[in-house]
């Protein structure tokens, strides 16, 4: 379907009028996409097409405004329940396809020294490559785990932005009235993150053996639309002596997510003489957001043939998921056992020995607030047709409780190494492009290998592989590292 | 001294040939005199601005197009500013790249990648290199200054008809060409031919420099070319909607223009 409404704008081209009116310009793409799954266990992901619009008008040198619209027909969700037709900016779990995303749509107004964008829009700040310490107003799409281009991953939020422009500074101000959450997959679809899995079963030295675990997923509870809920930005910009230099302050919700998972222990008892009996569990994976502050700074500059880039956030007040499986053995230890059954006793006498079956709400509080820093350091070097960059980006928290461990951080620090390779060839028509990241403590990386071709300058295909593998199954990579595959993706713009 | 001189085809790229209608000097000139001519010329108009139809041509012959807006700005003293915004094709629609020279200090370039959305301050080396797929590189597009060079007058010619001084330009030190040997219009002092010899001596490109047109008293080649003979391809550059000193505003050099557009 989407093929065919694609194949019709195609046909009209990209659209351009320019006049008395003003401009007015209509272009976009249409993107099919196709994966070959290494392990063929994984869940599936079918071929998937993608059409965007994007529609620019300005009646003014002062007034101007975009809408890009991406209507998709997904290959990874699977048994979607969501009939809604766009995808909606209070949901984590979207569960629909097809759909359209707004991904931007707003207003921009130019006056002498202040440009005010107003609607839904994506920030940019930081100067390192994909991973940003210093941008956190937009929240972020995870439904294809994180590993697509930042901008597509990206989701525009309902804000105004104001930029100031002097002689002394660029001042650069942002309010985003309503949190917009993340997005995640389905968690039987092939990119939810595993972290955000309870294990099916609870291991326990006692009689009970191992407790079975039930799983349900809550969407989000999103604070009440106030002005105190809402969250802002702003960031200070000035070139000074061959220095691009920023200072940046954000408060608001961390954009990453944050999960509780309160847990209802139902136990039953078999037979009151034997005293036997059994526990089941049932975990809500439930969202938690938490307001943080962010100040940051970053840096461009170039040294000789190269260009350096840094980045640096401190954050107060961030909370981190505690690793689950240790939480949840803590609640059903020997000792805890034995308070629980005391207490289920208790209630089964004073019942008259109707209560036998009897349930326990257990909040393990699984995020905890650790404030922390992220920082890094990029170089580039291009040459030309080449361009090779490499970064080090460390997040250290300084009062790390190593009773309470969180994913994705071992004792406080976890360390990545990126390193990009780009290749131009035949006139720029051809390029060879070769990502990777390396997470030191977890011994885990992506290697991402692609090649692209422009058959004409509208038409344009890309074959490449995705190699994913970690140590450890709940770290960042490694709890995709079943996920290795083939891609192939054919662009036809207009 | 800096003359945007060896790479003759990004004078028009960047700087668009502003030479004035100038009636030819004495015979008696040397090389030295016609090369300081033509570029004392160059800095004619405070500012310029222009589309840009670009088409690189493979070895096959096969063609692919780019159109381009471009914007110069300068300051005297071979100061100068410049961005390009480019419009087509889809894929490098947006992007823009700003470039700010200055004669005492490497040039400062910025990149706008609308799929980044980040304007990203980028290296001036690699000067050697393609600029963007084309037969340009980034050398041909920065500035030189015209006392690296030695000049000297080979003879006089005709190119399509029309007279020219043949002059050899060689760097005393060489790193991306070993000389030039450009033909420069003697009644115009604009350069109609550019042959570029490569580090080892090869002849590697030339610049074919045409369709001059007079613009607010300014002689503008609108076509040019630049044939590498040594890979085969081509690109070829045609100048339209030519402006010289509209008042172009500074702040269209900074960042807030390269993401906004022009």
């Amino acid at each position: 379907m989407l093929f065919w409404i694609g194949l019709t704008f195609l046909e009209a081209k990209a659209f351009q009028y320019e006049g008395d009116l003003g401009k007015l310009s209509l272009a976009g793409y249409l993107e099919g996409k196709a994966i070959y799954a290494f392990d063929r266990d994984t869940p599936r992901e079918n071929p998937s097409e993608k059409l965007g619009v994007e529609l620019k008008a300005s009646s003014s040198s002062w007034l101007s405004s975009k809408i890009f619209l991406q209507a998709v027909d997904d290959g990874k969700v699977i048994d979607p329940d969501n009939k809604a037709l766009f995808n909606q900016f209070d949901r984590i779990y979207q569960d629909k396809n097809p759909y359209v995303n707004v991904n931007e749509a707003y207003l921009d107004i130019y006056t002498g020294k202040v440009d005010f964008r107003l609607g839904v829009q994506k920030f940019a700040w930081g100067r390192l490559d994909e991973i940003n310490p210093t941008d956190n107003l937009n929240t972020m799409d995870l439904t294809e785990g994180g590993i697509n281009d930042e901008i597509e991953r990206k989701i525009g939020v309902p804000s105004l932005k104001i930029n100031m422009y002097s002689d002394m500074a660029d001042v650069e101000l942002a309010w985003v009235p309503v949190y917009v959450p993340y997005r995640l997959p389905q968690p039987d679809e092939r990119w939810f993150p595993k972290v955000l899995k309870p294990p099916e079963v609870i291991k326990t030295d006692t009689m009970v053996g191992n407790i079975p675990v039930n799983t349900s997923y809550q969407d989000i509870d999103l604070p009440a639309h106030t002005v105190g809920n809402s969250e802002m930005g702003v960031r200070v910009s000035k070139y000074i002596g061959g220095w691009d230099l920023s200072c940046s302050y954000f408060t608001g919700y961390d954009p990453m997510p944050l999960t509780d998972a309160p847990v209802d222990l139902t136990v039953k008892l078999l037979n009151p003489l034997a005293l036997d009996y059994r526990i089941n569990t049932q975990v809500t994976m439930v969202p938690e957001i938490h307001r943080m502050d962010v100040f940051g700074f970053d840096f461009t500059t170039t040294m000789s043939s190269f260009t350096v880039r840094g980045e640096y956030a401190y954050f107060k007040n961030k909370y981190y998921n505690q690793k689950i499986d240790p939480v949840l053995e803590q609640l059903v230890t020997k000792s805890r056992q034995d308070e629980i059954y005391k207490e289920f006793m208790t209630k089964y006498l004073a019942s008259g020995g109707r209560d036998n079956v009897q349930v326990f709400h257990i909040d393990p509080h699984i995020p905890i607030q650790e404030d922390s820093m992220k920082y890094g350091l990029g170089l580039d070097y291009i040459y030309g047709d080449t361009t090779l960059s490499v970064q080090f980006i460390q997040e250290l928290i300084p009062n790390f409780n190593a009773d309470k461990p969180v994913y994705f951080n071992k004792n406080g620090l976890n360390t990545m190494l990126t390193f990009l390779f780009k290749q131009f060839f035949l006139q720029n028509t051809m390029e060879f492009n070769l990502r990777t990241v390396y997470e030191v403590e977890f011994q885990d990386f992506i290697i991402k290998p692609s090649l692209k071709y422009n058959f004409t300058d509208n038409l344009q295909g890309t074959i490449g592989i995705l190699f994913i593998s970690g140590k450890y199954d709940d770290s960042l990579f490694g709890q995709f590292k079943d996920n290795d595959e083939m891609f192939a993706k054919l662009r036809c713009s207009f | 001294m800096k003359c945007k001189y060896t790479g003759y085809a990004i004078i028009v790229f960047l700087v668009l040939c502003l030479t004035h209608v100038t009636p030819a000097l004495s015979a008696e000139m040397t090389a030295y005199q016609i090369v300081k001519k033509s570029e004392d010329l160059l800095d004619q108009a405070k500012d310029s601005k222009a589309d840009m139809h670009m088409i690189f041509v493979s070895n096959k012959g096969e063609k692919r197009e780019r159109t381009l807006n471009l914007f110069v700005k300068r300051y005297g003293n071979n100061k100068s500013k410049s961005i390009v915004f480019f419009n087509s094709p889809a894929d490098v629609k947006g992007t823009s790249f700003l470039v700010w020279t200055n004669e005492k200090k490497e040039d400062k370039q910025w990149l706008y990648l609308p799929a980044l959305q980040r304007v990203r301050q980028i290296s001036a080396s690699g000067k050697g290199e393609s600029f963007m797929g084309t037969e340009l590189t980034f050398f041909d597009m920065g500035s030189q200054d015209i006392d690296d060079y030695s000049y000297n007058l080979l003879k006089e010619d005709t190119v399509k008809g029309e007279s020219c001084y043949v002059i050899e330009a060689t760097p005393k030190k060489v790193e991306f060409y070993s000389k030039v040997i450009v033909w420069i219009r003697t009644g115009n002092f604009i350069p109609a031919k550019a042959d570029l010899y490569d580090t080892k001596g090869q002849y590697q490109k030339q610049g074919i420099f045409e369709n001059v047109k007079n613009i607010k008293e300014i002689n503008t080649p609108t076509h040019i070319e630049m044939h590498n003979v040594q890979n085969g391809r081509a690109t070829i550059i045609d100048l339209s909607n030519i402006v010289y000193d509209s008042g172009l505003k500074e702040d269209i050099f900074t960042e807030r223009y390269m993401t906004r557009g022009n």
